[in-house]
């Protein structure tokens, strides 16, 4: 069944798109991150061009996120005040990250800048989880206590907040970090950026696991929502029926995935992720390298 | 003397054709539309639409010819060729920028107009794909050229004597065009031309519009016109659709 997508003003098979959002949608309620990273490419592969893949990729990890926030919620699983913290970095993150997006728009390198953020924030966060998992597998089988959390420089940071959810004390300024670096990469990307904050506050910050998805998901909630919103207003690039033809298969398959998801072991889950974004990033490497079948393209002058 | 000869000439065809259709009332040339208005509707695939007419002369070999130009709405185009930066990673180069690109070209003819019409009249009229005047600013190399004609020849929005026009009983002529789902919407124009003798002796002008309809159309004008509040319907409506499924899921 052809569907017409009025803003990136072309026909798809609107079966294809809502077996993506199944797809990724499961992947993603089974990992407990976004999905964003992969159904961006995925977009861009099927011919979606590129500035309306990234802005309608924000706004169905929004609709995603949601369904998996107010299930979090219900379990108390989220830190408001360090999502609060991680937030405002983000916000100003996501508007400075729609600036740049906006330029390399204007200087024809759109393509360029999301395939090498993607390889080199996916290969990045991608190698760390699947060492660190192996690690945390190999610890498990020699039966070796693990400290809490380590101490080091970041702890040593003035303006002390006390996050009594993640039973931290720490500086502000590395979550306002962790947030700014991660809402640029989101609106660059298309991505509420679960998959590298779950890491960055897991690694960095030092915050429990069991609160971490939670507080995750509430800060690429508002993410996402500030970059649909600003993407809309000064690109105006957001298909929002693109957006519902993917949150159709991605709500449900969400659903699939976490069911499933609760049945494996975290170190095993995250090995699995770990290599999927590896792989991810792997394949748009090896499009930025090999020689381009069509040395020429053309788009519309801004 | 010469000079106002030239002015004059036309000026008398003109009137000429114009008493002497008047005098046997009867056109050289009539052509129409199947459709004047295309509809792009949220299950639009793309839509065919006929141009038909007939001659007052007998058409093929040896007799007159008819040829159909449609042309689309123009924007600017940008052609952009990757090259390989260090020798390892390819990213776009150099760019040229041509200004006023039809979105939709289509050219047929009873035979190719390189065929029937003397080149400076071919290229004055814009009358075959390499006779579009497409200027461009930036690269100078003619390679920019011959891409942005090879691309949207692939899209399916420039055609050249793809299908030839179709003539029955020697005076009825038609021709199929065909609109790929990605045509821009605006307005388009269709010359019909009547040739004979190497010479275009009638003309006539056709027009149809392309434009989004119902919910495609009130979907893209709000994101145009009011993208504020198309931003926050966006927002609100994926958190109504995420807000749904989790309340579907518990149930479940």
């Amino acid at each position: 069944m052809q569907v017409y997508l009025p803003i990136a003003e072309m026909s798809v098979d609107a079966l294809l798109l809502v077996g993506i959002g199944l797809g990724v949608g499961w992947l993603s309620g089974l990992f407990g991150v976004g999905g964003g990273f992969l159904l961006t490419p995925l977009l861009i592969l099927i011919g979606i061009p590129s500035p309306v893949a990234v802005a309608s990729g924000a706004n169905q990890t929004l609709g995603a996120s949601v369904s998996g926030l107010i299930a979090q919620w219900r379990r108390g699983n989220v830190d408001v005040k360090m999502g609060g913290v991680l937030l405002a970095g983000g916000l100003l993150g996501s508007a400075a990250g729609v600036q740049l997006f906006g330029f390399l728009r204007r200087i024809g390198q759109v393509d360029l800048a999301v395939a090498l953020f993607y390889v080199v924030v996916l290969g990045t966060v991608g190698a760390l989880m699947v060492n660190e998992s192996i690690r945390a597998i190999l610890r498990r089988r020699q039966a070796r206590p693990r400290r809490l959390h380590e101490h080091f420089w970041a702890h040593g940071l003035p303006f002390k907040m006390r996050f009594r959810k993640s039973r931290l004390y720490i500086s502000v300024i590395p979550p306002l970090l962790v947030g700014f670096g991660i809402g640029m990469l989101s609106a660059v990307m298309g991505v509420g950026g679960g998959f590298m904050l779950v890491p960055a506050m897991i690694y960095f910050l030092g915050m429990p696991t069991a609160v971490v998805i939670g507080t995750s998901l509430f800060q690429v909630v508002f993410v996402a929502a500030n970059v649909t919103l600003l993407q809309a207003v000064q690109l105006g690039t957001v298909d929002i029926v693109l957006t519902m033809l993917l949150l159709v298969g991605g709500v449900a398959g969400a659903q699939f995935g976490a069911a499933m998801g609760a049945r494996l072991r975290g170190e095993e889950t995250r090995v699995l992720l770990g290599l999927l974004v590896l792989g991810v990033a792997g394949s748009l490497l090896w499009d930025l390298l090999r020689t381009p079948p069509h040395l020429f393209s053309i788009g519309p002058a801004l | 003397m010469t000079r106002r000869a030239r002015f004059l000439g036309p000026l008398l065809v003109a009137l000429l054709l114009g008493s002497a259709a008047r005098a046997q009332d009867a056109l050289p040339l009539v052509a129409a539309l199947s459709q004047t208005q295309v509809a792009v509707t949220t299950g639009f695939t793309g839509a065919s639409l006929t141009v038909f007419g007939s001659t007052e002369d007998p058409l093929g070999p040896g007799g007159d010819e008819v040829l159909v130009v449609a042309r689309g709405p123009t924007r600017p185009i940008v052609v952009r060729r990757k090259v390989p930066i260090l020798g390892v990673i390819w990213v776009n180069g150099p760019s040229a920028r041509f200004g006023e690109v039809p979105g939709f070209y289509a050219i047929a003819g009873t035979r190719p107009a390189w065929q029937i019409l003397p080149e400076p009249v071919r290229q004055q009229n814009g009358l075959g794909l390499d006779a579009l005047p497409l200027t461009s600013t930036g690269a100078r190399s003619p390679a920019f050229r011959a891409a942005l004609l090879e691309l949207e020849g692939r899209n399916g929005l420039w055609l050249e004597d793809v299908t030839p026009i179709e003539i029955r009983g020697s005076r009825l002529f038609h021709l199929r065009l065909d609109l790929p789902a990605s045509v821009p919407t605006g307005d388009y124009r269709v010359e019909v031309l009547l040739v004979r003798s190497r010479r275009i002796v009638a003309r006539q002008d056709l027009a149809f519009g392309v434009d989004r309809i119902g919910t495609a159309d009130r979907i893209a004008s709000v994101a145009d016109n009011q993208p504020l509040i198309y931003g926050i319907l966006c927002v609100v409506l994926a958190t109504l659709a995420g807000w749904l499924g989790s309340v579907l899921f518990r149930r479940g």
